[in-house]
């Protein structure tokens, strides 16, 4: 029986998903998809789709408006999978950084496997993180890691649902 | 003999196939592209990975869409009537339409409407075309056809017909607005995932296999012309595939329909007068 593990890193499908950028970054990644760069060359589908995807490039600081979403894309894609943060922003926050409707980086919610600094990266860049995910991709285990839960309970006033503010901050507790 | 070995290597033909085709429409866009045995990659990924359920109905539709697809292959492989085929093809169809509408995404309703009103367009023309095999060959068997001389100067109408359907079935642009990615991601397949995926992506594989063989039909018992067809319309599809921009569903069908069902007709009157 032949080792299907090594065919995870020669077929990589990729889920691109911004988290609040600038699009600076969300352009490069497209650049590097395009001819010019041709990421296809390693096996490279955009497929835009969670349930089939393998590697997820996130891009921007995460907003409170874009973090559930964040979670809610990360869980959905079977294991084995990785996370790529793309962009200074999506690393460390960059020049939005403690700003009072970012949350400085994705990894404060979902576990992230390589880091790609730049503002705004370049494609050769991305190639090169990518290409390193996949070696991670290779080495890794089918269990899902966790994300940090994010729902509140939505408040009710006066029969109103009130959703909006339902994602937790980081490291507050859920109340009761 | 032989037929049983080419109906178990029909996958793997199409896929091979496929493969292909990605090379070549990377070359096309001067770039290099993944490797021709990308398809089966993806697929020993895809039996690697974890997947998810939505409910048990839902798979089983995929898996008979796959199942009945090689069948219809099987069958073009045999030599077996063309009328049933078709209608064989139908059911295939039917099945992933349903399997689309069992699920709650939204994106998964829009791709069944889609494919619904896709199969409305393309399946007249197909019958029209067995139809005109019929009356050249005076038989729907598909055996017969493949003995008889090529009647392509004949039938030119229905073939340029087929040659617009050609894109509708292989999901290309400017009529792959079935699938339409990014857009509607993937339509019917957004909730499959892991090996479920396996079988569409494998039927996806076997549904080429199914146009090419529709096409070799048109060449009769001319082996030559056969593969001269084969090659013509694989370089001109990826060609309008590269150099053309999605349609939306509309226009597509009032120019499948119009166009080809119009050129079909044509066809089939004039058969009937000679
Ligand atoms: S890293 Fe810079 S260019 Fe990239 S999304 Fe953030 S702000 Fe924009």
């Amino acid at each position: 029986m032949f080792d299907l593990k090594k065919y995870r890193k020669k077929s990589p499908w990729i889920l691109h998903y911004n988290a609040g950028s600038c699009n600076g970054c969300d352009i490069e990644i497209l650049a590097a998809l395009s001819p010019k760069y041709d990421l296809e060359r390693f096996g490279v589908i955009n497929t835009g789709n969670p349930k089939q995807s393998d590697i997820f490039l996130v891009t921007g600081p995460v907003t409170y408006r874009s973090r559930e979403r964040l979670v809610e894309l990360y869980t959905q894609m079977p294991s084995p999978k990785v996370v790529v943060a793309v962009g200074s922003c999506t690393c460390t926050g960059g020049v939005f950084r403690e700003m009072y409707n970012v949350e400085d980086g994705i990894d404060r919610y979902i576990p992230v496997d390589v880091y790609i600094p730049g503002c705004a990266v370049t494609p050769e860049l991305i190639i090169d993180g990518v290409v390193q995910a996949l070696d991670i991709l290779e080495n890794k285990t089918k269990e899902l890691e966790d994300a940090k839960k994010l729902y509140k309970k939505p408040t009710e006033k006066e029969g109103v649902l009130n959703l909006r503010d339902s994602a937790l901050k980081v490291g507050e507790d859920e109340e009761d | 003999m032989i037929e049983y070995i080419l109906i178990v290597l029909a996958p793997v033909f199409g896929g091979v196939l496929y493969g292909f085709e990605r090379v070549v429409r990377a070359r096309m866009q001067n770039r290099q592209g993944p490797p021709v045995l990308q398809p089966f990659y993806d697929m020993y990924k895809l039996i690697d990975k974890n997947s998810s359920i939505v409910h048990p109905m839902h798979i089983v539709l995929a898996i008979l869409h796959f199942i009945t697809l090689w069948a219809v292959v099987a069958l073009m492989i045999l030599g077996y009537n063309f009328l049933y085929v078709i209608f064989l093809h139908l059911l295939a169809t039917i099945f992933i339409i349903l399997a689309g509408f069992s699920v709650r995404s939204v994106y998964s309703h829009v791709g069944s409407n889609r494919e619904l009103l896709a199969m409305l367009a393309y399946e007249p023309i197909f019958i029209l075309i067995a139809t005109g095999f019929y009356m050249i060959n005076g038989s729907y068997d598909i055996s017969l056809i493949r003995q008889e001389d090529t009647q392509i100067l004949s039938m030119i109408l229905l073939f340029a017909a087929f040659l617009l359907t050609v894109p509708l079935k292989l999901k290309k642009s400017p009529f792959d607005a079935c699938e339409a990615h990014q857009e509607i991601v993937g339509g019917v397949e957004i909730e499959y995932s892991g090996i479920y995926f396996e079988f569409l992506y494998m039927a996806k594989w076997i549904e080429y296999v199914f146009v090419y063989m529709i096409l070799l039909l048109f060449a009769g018992n001319n082996i030559l012309l056969g593969v001269f067809l084969a090659i013509a319309v694989f370089l001109i599809v990826n060609l309008v595939d590269n150099s053309t921009s999605r349609v939306n569903i509309v226009q597509t069908i009032k120019i499948i329909m119009g166009i080809g069902l119009t050129l079909s007709c044509l066809n089939i009157l004039g058969l009937s007068y000679v």
